[in-house]
């Protein structure tokens, strides 16, 4: 405010300031518009880039061809461009982690929510977001050494890198993002709705069975959901251990073939394959499908979680879907069929699985009418707590494997030094500077961005048709495979733009990756400043900018930060984005400009791990430096976090 | 009170983090009888309430010494199930609290999650809960809605019916009509005056007209403490403590 007048430092406004105020205030605005419109931009050039280069492909051999083909043989002397193994191959993978998944997420989800004191949930719920740093390609580095070997041990079959190892490895990986999405929305179940129901008489378990997992059921959709989403797009982990023959498991319920995802395809060939070519076309066309693919999932979860908020608040006069007793009906023969696929799937595995599993149920389904609500409320309560005890389990496993492993090769000259004979002896330093090069500039493009487009949203405009865009750009945008974030990288920037493969062009593509976590966590941490904040600094007669970025804005930079930092973490865990724009494997030297490419952890482990046989001792370094990289971001983020919280709470 | 009493509390302590909540409160409740309880905000009546049902047990840090028996059984005991007593002793809350079920399903959830699966018998249970709590009319062409879609003071004896199901010996009351307007608060009260044939009803209000008409007796409580205790029409003319005096005549509160 202008205080350098005379009475009491207060002069009304001149008309020649007042229309500076003016001119100052829409220009700030319109800053704002931009920063907000950027997210729709870059979500149609991707789509642009995406589809010019596809183009071909689906020209040459015909969409029908392209999506249906049986078989995939890019390389071929009469090259084959059918995607179908590969859809199948995805959405195969998709099931299982889903299986693996589900059943454990709700336990322990159930189990933090409902059942453990507030000194376990304390550390339980940071525990869970701990998983969710750990970066993907550390996942697909444990999988590949661990898991794939325990299988190949456990079934004695020549490769343990199958369909098996991908869907329970992804499986971990979606657990963090369900569990604490469901818990979120369990806990967040009306507190009357358990009172009301304790005060029946009903045990805790036919509570939480009955009335507050229904009550919590769209968020708990929308939780299971974005698991899907985190399996369909990861890239790194399950090109490390799903074999990648691109095959139909034969029979299709053979947990033990290999297969391939669509992810994996573009990571694989998309380093290789000649700019321009029908094979490069046919990569492009495969992203786009991966997007649709993911844009579906996303629509679908706005869909389901509509439809249940439709369904919970309506008034009158509908109908149910069905009437309740052929609902029954229909609950148990899908009950039964889901038995029964699962039990085919089990076979596959071993002989002895189905029939114990059918016995359980039998078992159960006899044993039900003589059990009392207390037996089956204690019987419940220990597979929740079996659930939650897998989950620390398998945290603790990743966790120790890798710092025991890792702590020996740990050492000044690793961390100093520059890698000799391809990784094999030597250190990491160019590979730590490089992917602190690369954080540094993404979240320097990203945050600006980021904060403008949140202010906007929330500030500035009502809920209308731009802000429905402009949000419709970002969920995109947050849904996008980070591997189509590096296709795109690779055909706009590094090609169109003319960059090269460069620190530059990897910035760009990762803070494009993480512009959404950034509004999103902006805009929640606006929302939660107070109305009357804005209100009373306004009646003072402040102007809009001066209300935001004095009253508005500094309250909310702890949300903000934590929001910054989370992103920082997830940029240096990615490898799919920086493959093709920004890395390169063996440096000797650091990088003199961004136009440089650079070395960077999360590629130098996956090329250590997939390429360079013995360098055990140098790949668990790399994955524990890694690690350590990425989980100190996050806790900070979560330290930050509380710290405010308890501040805030006084 | 020479009427038998199916609850009585005896010395009864609560601190709730650290601080005395409820301090030697004694009392006896008439079986088949409206007893109401009022006092000024804060005064620990509602804590009361829930130590009937053990609801206090979900709230962390709190402490409770002394007995409550129902039915000459002290409610602490090892030997009782929290489950059973409150299937014994249900309750009607402050905001009408449906869940977000059917109306139908609200209602069969308690006999339910009681072990009753005959839907014969679930529809006759239905039937009659809605009937007791005068809402059969109004609903029972759209037992298969939202129990969101009804009004304020429908979803409040739609609770009432819901508690009535699974045929307690107590209801409690914490604020019945609190959220309510006057003519949903006239139907409510009139419930009241029916349901005491069956049910012994436990009311906390704090609109001292409402347990002048609803109660046959009335406690009083302050700071939480039980200062006095007997028939409506006695403490409300012939109090025997002051401070009694003070607050109905309006002097405090």
């Amino acid at each position: 405010m202008d205080f350098t007048g005379k009475t009491n430092g207060v002069t009304p406004r001149s008309g020649n300031t007042a229309r500076l105020f003016v001119l100052k205030e829409r220009s700030v605005k319109s800053v704002f518009f931009f920063t907000a419109a950027f997210a729709v931009i870059v979500v149609s050039f991707i789509l642009l880039f995406l589809f010019r280069d596809a183009s071909p492909i689906f020209a040459d051999v015909g969409i029908a061809n392209f999506l249906f083909g049986p078989v995939w043989a890019p390389t071929a002397a009469e090259p084959l461009y059918g995607i179908w193994p590969l859809i199948v191959g995805t959405l195969l993978v998709t099931l299982g982690a889903m299986i693996f998944s589900v059943p454990l997420s709700l336990g322990c989800a159930i189990y933090i929510s409902e059942l453990a004191s507030p000194k376990v949930r304390a550390v339980l719920k940071p525990a869970v977001e701990l998983l969710a740093g750990i970066p993907s390609v550390v996942y697909g580095f444990f999988g590949l050494i661990v898991l794939t070997n325990f299988i190949r041990v456990s079934f004695d079959i020549p490769s343990g890198e199958t369909w098996l190892a991908a869907s329970v490895l992804l499986g971990i990986m979606a657990l963090p993002t369900i569990i604490s999405v469901s818990e979120d929305a369990i806990s967040s179940v009306p507190h009357e709705y358990k009172e009301g129901s304790l005060a029946i008489g009903a045990t805790r378990w036919q509570t939480i069975s009955q009335v507050l997992v229904p009550a919590a059921l769209s968020g708990i959709a929308a939780a299971i959901i974005l698991g899907i989403g985190r399996v369909v797009g990861e890239t790194m982990a399950v090109l490390m251990v799903a074999g990648n023959a691109a095959i139909i498991p034969d029979p299709i319920w053979n947990l033990l073939s290999p297969l391939r995802t669509l992810t994996a395809t573009l990571g694989i060939e998309m380093g290789e394959v000649p700019v321009g070519s029908e094979h490069y076309s046919a990569l492009f066309g495969i992203a786009v499908v991966l997007l649709i693919i993911t844009l579906i999932i996303n629509l679908s979860a706005v869909a389901i979680l509509h439809w249940l908020k439709e369904r919970r608040t309506t008034t009158a006069g509908k109908q149910p879907f069905l009437a309740p007793e052929t609902r029954r009906k229909v609950v148990f023969i899908a009950e039964m069929l889901a038995l029964a696929v699962l039990l085919v799937f089990l076979t596959s595995v071993s002989w002895w699985l189905a029939p114990v599993i059918l016995m359980a149920c039998c078992l159960w389904l006899a044993g039900r009418p003589y059990l009392s609500e207390k037996r089956i409320q204690t019987l419940a309560f220990c597979l929740v707590g079996l659930a939650t005890i897998i989950v620390l389990a398998i945290l603790f496993i990743i966790l120790s494997d890798i710092v025991v492993h890792g702590l020996p090769a740990l050492s000044w000259d690793f961390l100093t030094q520059p890698p000799r004979d391809l990784g094999r002896e030597g250190g990491i330093f160019p590979a730590i500077i490089g992917t602190l090069y690369l954080i540094a500039g993404a979240i320097a493009i990203a945050l600006p961005l980021g904060v403008g487009a949140a202010v906007y949203l929330v500030e500035y405009t009502r809920e209308g048709k731009i802000t429905k865009v402009i949000r419709t750009g970002v969920d995109l945008l947050n849904g996008t495979p980070s591997i189509v974030f590096g296709l795109f990288g690779f055909a706009f920037i590094v090609l169109y733009l003319n960059l090269g493969v460069s620190l530059l062009a990897g910035q760009i593509t990762l803070a494009l990756m993480v512009l959404p976590t950034v509004i999103r966590t902006t805009e929640e941490s606006l929302k939660n400043i107070p109305q009357s904040l804005r209100e009373g600094s306004l009646a003072l007669g402040a102007t809009k900018w001066q209300t935001i970025s004095q009253v508005v804005i500094p309250p909310a930079v702890p949300g903000i930060v934590t929001g910054a930092i989370l992103s920082i973490g997830r940029a240096a865990g990615e490898t799919a984005p920086i493959m093709f724009t920004a890395v390169v494997f063996s440096s000797r030297f650091l990088p003199d400009s961004v136009f440089d490419p650079v070395m960077a952890l999360p590629y130098h482990l996956f090329i250590l791990a997939t390429n360079v046989p013995g360098s055990s001792m140098n790949k668990y370094g790399t994955a524990l430096v890694l690690l350590l990289l990425v989980i100190g971001f996050y806790a900070v983020a979560i330290l930050v976090r509380t710290h405010f919280q308890n501040k805030a709470r006084g | 009170m020479s009427e038998s009493a199916i609850i009585t509390t005896n010395n009864l302590n609560l601190w709730y983090n650290g601080k005395h909540a409820l301090e030697s409160v004694s009392m006896k409740v008439p079986k088949n009888r409206v007893t109401a309880l009022i006092g000024p905000s804060g005064c620990g009546k509602s804590t009361l309430l829930r130590c009937f049902n053990r609801l206090n047990d979900l709230i962390d840090h709190v402490k409770i010494a002394g007995e409550i028996t129902l039915d000459d059984e002290n409610i602490h005991a090892p030997s009782i199930d929290v489950v059973t007593l409150r299937k014994k002793v249900g309750m009607v809350f402050q905001k009408p609290n449906p869940f977000p079920k059917t109306i139908y399903d609200n209602i069969a959830y308690g006999p339910r999650v009681h072990g009753v699966r005959d839907t014969c018998e679930l529809d006759r249970i239905v039937e009659q809960s809605l009937r007791h709590a005068a809402l059969w009319d109004e609903v029972k062409d759209r037992l298969n809605d939202s129990a969101l879609g009804l009004s304020g003071g429908q979803q409040q004896r739609l609770c009432i019916a819901r508690t009535l199901a699974v045929e307690p010996e107590v209801i409690l009351m914490d604020e019945p009509c609190s959220a309510l307007d006057p003519i949903a608060t006239a139907k409510i009260e009139n419930l009241i005056e029916m349901l005491k044939a069956d049910y012994t009803v436990i009311i906390v209000t704090h609109n001292m007209q409402q347990a002048a008409r609803v109660s046959d007796y009335t406690g009083f409580m302050y700071l939480g403490k039980l200062i006095e205790c007997g028939k409506t029409k006695q403490i409300f003319e012939h109090p025997a403590e002051e401070l009694t005096e003070n607050y109905i005549t309006g002097r405090f509160g």
